[in-house]
């Protein structure tokens, strides 16, 4: 029997037992470290939506209550020579709406600050094609009303008709580039919490081509939408209501917590990217 | 062992000891972190330190629940069994830098408490897949928690060595936690099999080591002897006892372990006054009986720590006949001083 035995205060290890401790380190640790760089190299790819996290801009634009706070963003002239709008929903800072910060403006110029025009700072977050806004307190203070500006023309609605499509309820201010992810199980309780602080939840929808596109979700029977779809957010759910164009968004009106059912995640799997595919009726 | 308290009682191999797992982990985030930045360049570093400092820590969890039955297989282990908790603690740090920055990145700067959002966010605790697997995470972290701040001696001897071991025993209760945090948050998400496969062999090398040497312990207690002659069990033949080493037997439930000092036999119990080590692993060390695990001390004739320390195991009488050892199984108070048995002739 190898009588070598070893306590840690002792001075040194005998031989037998630190040859055998160095070949177990020798084996472990590049195991553990290539098993950690294939967790890195494996992980999901993050989504290219992005955050000015430290840069404010400043946008011109007309201040919309209802649906959602946003502004109506004059973009110039289409080809046809007429004038287009881009909407640019807005977000307060962390996990809140913007409604906080707008009555914070409004107590500030002490004037309503609906369909008037406005010039606000504020953090941009985009993704495909999509801009929202953060605006904090912060900015109150440089935030000017243009005197006797409103709302020249009402924003252009088309109702689509009623619609079922399957997707994931995100809050936009995190998926939009707040946080990488900003959606699925992982980052649920973030977005429950971002949609009770009063951000306007969107459904997004992918089509058989990866495409994405995002509903903001609004109640029909003045019900509060944000707590009514607390159960449903982050996962995938089948969703059936009446969709609105709004300017350049669509919005969805629901009418009945009902109309939204969880369905299993591989009835959204999108084996050729990061996601999943549109069910049918899904639009663009 | 040592009289009075310190933090830390540094010699040369517990600095070897934390150096190495200070450079692992500076390696290991940094590999993650340069890993991610190459191959998803859109990555955030709050959600890349989250990730690393988590994989980190479950990896090291998965080595620390290994030491322990790999050192009952194999003595040269224990190498790495004396100084665990240093790895322990070092396991809770990265995990509490996960809990801590995840609590702040996914609940502060709401309308609730973050540690309320917590609990309050999701509540689909009715749902398999829905569940709040946060709240697991958080459970885990506070046993790790506990179990880091009473990893000091000092906590062993003012709780009680049976208190302070249950306590520690709640490891694979947070283990068992920590792998449902891992299937029910992060494995809904990542779907590349490869994580689910790496948490299923994890687990599985862990639950196999604790049945080899949970087996082999079993199959060592159940050993079958002759019934007793005047109250002592024939237990094994003398030269089967090696100088300074000890065999051990269980006999009527209890291990004793039979040392050899010299030409003397003596016996005493096998479990030791610290964290419940085998004493009949150990080895006789400047005369005192040397726990494997610790090093903690024990006069072979009596069962008492050399002064100025003060624990004590039971003895037993221990006698010789023939080549025959012979065990009387009922102890004697702890403590207790046994003359032992002198091997009268030359018996290798």
């Amino acid at each position: 029997m190898n009588n070598e035995f070893y306590i840690g205060w002792m001075p040194k290890a005998p031989q037998g037992f630190a040859r055998h401790v160095k070949r177990v380190l020798l084996t472990i640790l590049p195991v553990v470290l290539l098993t950690g760089a294939m967790l890195a190299w494996l992980q999901k790819r993050f989504s290219t939506a992005s955050f000015e996290f430290g840069k404010l801009t400043e946008v011109t634009g007309v201040y919309f209550k209802d649906p959602v706070p946003m502004l109506r963003v004059n973009a110039g002239n289409d080809i046809w020579g007429n004038t287009s709008y881009i909407s640019i929903p807005l977000v307060g800072y962390g996990k809140h709406g913007a409604n906080g910060i707008i009555r914070e403006i409004e107590i500030e110029h002490k004037t309503s600050l609906d369909h008037k025009q406005v010039i606000l700072k504020g953090t941009l977050l985009y993704t495909d094609g999509r801009t929202i806004m953060q605006v904090s307190s912060n900015e109150i203070a440089s935030v000017k009303i243009v005197p006797g500006r409103t709302a020249e023309t009402a924003t252009v609605q088309k109702d689509l008709g009623f619609r079922k499509v399957k997707g994931e309820i995100i809050d936009p201010k995190c998926y939009f580039g707040v946080m990488k992810p900003g959606e699925g199980k992982v980052h649920r309780d973030c977005a429950i919490r971002c949609i009770l602080g009063g951000i306007p939840p969107m459904m997004h929808v992918w089509n058989d081509k990866g495409e994405s596109n995002y509903y903001i979700l609004v109640s029909s029977t003045g019900i509060d939408i944000n707590k009514a779809v607390q159960d449903y957010v982050a996962e995938p759910v089948e969703l059936e209501a009446r969709l609105v164009q709004y300017g350049d968004w669509t919005l969805m009106y629901v009418a009945d917590m009902k109309n939204i059912r969880p369905i299993s995640s591989l009835q959204l799997f999108r084996p050729a990217s990061t996601i999943i595919a549109c069910g049918t009726g899904c639009t663009q | 062992m040592g009289v009075s308290y310190q933090a830390i009682g540094w010699n040369r191999q517990k600095k070897q000891y934390d150096w190495l797992i200070f450079g692992f982990c500076c390696i290991y985030l940094s590999t993650f972190i340069l890993v991610t930045a190459i191959f998803n360049p859109e990555y955030t570093f709050e959600t890349v330190l989250i990730r690393s400092t988590s994989t980190l820590a479950l990896l090291i969890l998965h080595v620390i629940l290994c030491i322990g039955p790999l050192s009952r297989i194999n003595r040269k282990f224990l190498s790495l069994l004396y100084n665990r908790r240093h790895l322990g603690v070092t396991m809770f740090v990265l995990a509490a830098t996960h809990g801590i920055f995840s609590i702040i990145h996914f609940h502060a700067l709401s309308n609730v408490n973050p540690l309320v959002s917590l609990f309050t966010s999701n509540v689909n605790y009715n749902s398999a897949g829905g569940f709040p697997f946060q709240a697991l995470g958080f459970f885990a972290l506070v046993i790790f928690f506990l179990m880091a701040i009473t990893s000091h001696d000092f906590w062993l001897h003012n709780l009680s060595p049976k208190t302070w071991k249950t306590l520690h025993m709640f490891v694979y209760g947070a283990y068992f936690l920590v792998l449902m945090h891992v299937m029910l948050g992060a494995i809904q998400y990542e779907r590349h099999p490869a994580f689910v496969l790496l948490i299923a062999l994890g687990a599985a090398a862990v639950l196999t080591l604790h049945l080899v040497a949970g087996t082999r312990e079993v199959k060592k207690d159940n050993s079958l002897f002759d019934p007793a002659v005047n109250g002592f069990v024939s237990v094994c033949d003398v030269n089967e006892i090696e100088d300074n080493r000890a065999k051990i037997f269980c006999v009527n439930s209890e291990r004793i372990a039979v040392y050899r000092f010299g030409d003397t036999l003596y016996a005493i119990h096998n479990v030791c006054k610290h964290q419940g080590g085998p004493l009949g692993e150990g080895k006789i060390i400047d005369g005192c009986i040397t726990c494997p695990w610790h090093g903690y001390q024990y006069l072979p004739n009596n069962g008492q720590s050399p002064p100025p320390f003060k624990e004590r195991v039971s003895t037993y009488d221990v006698r010789i006949e023939g080549n025959r050892v012979w065990l009387n199984p009922s102890p004697f108070p702890e403590g207790s001083e046994r003359p032992g048995t002198v091997i009268s002739q030359p018996s290798n």
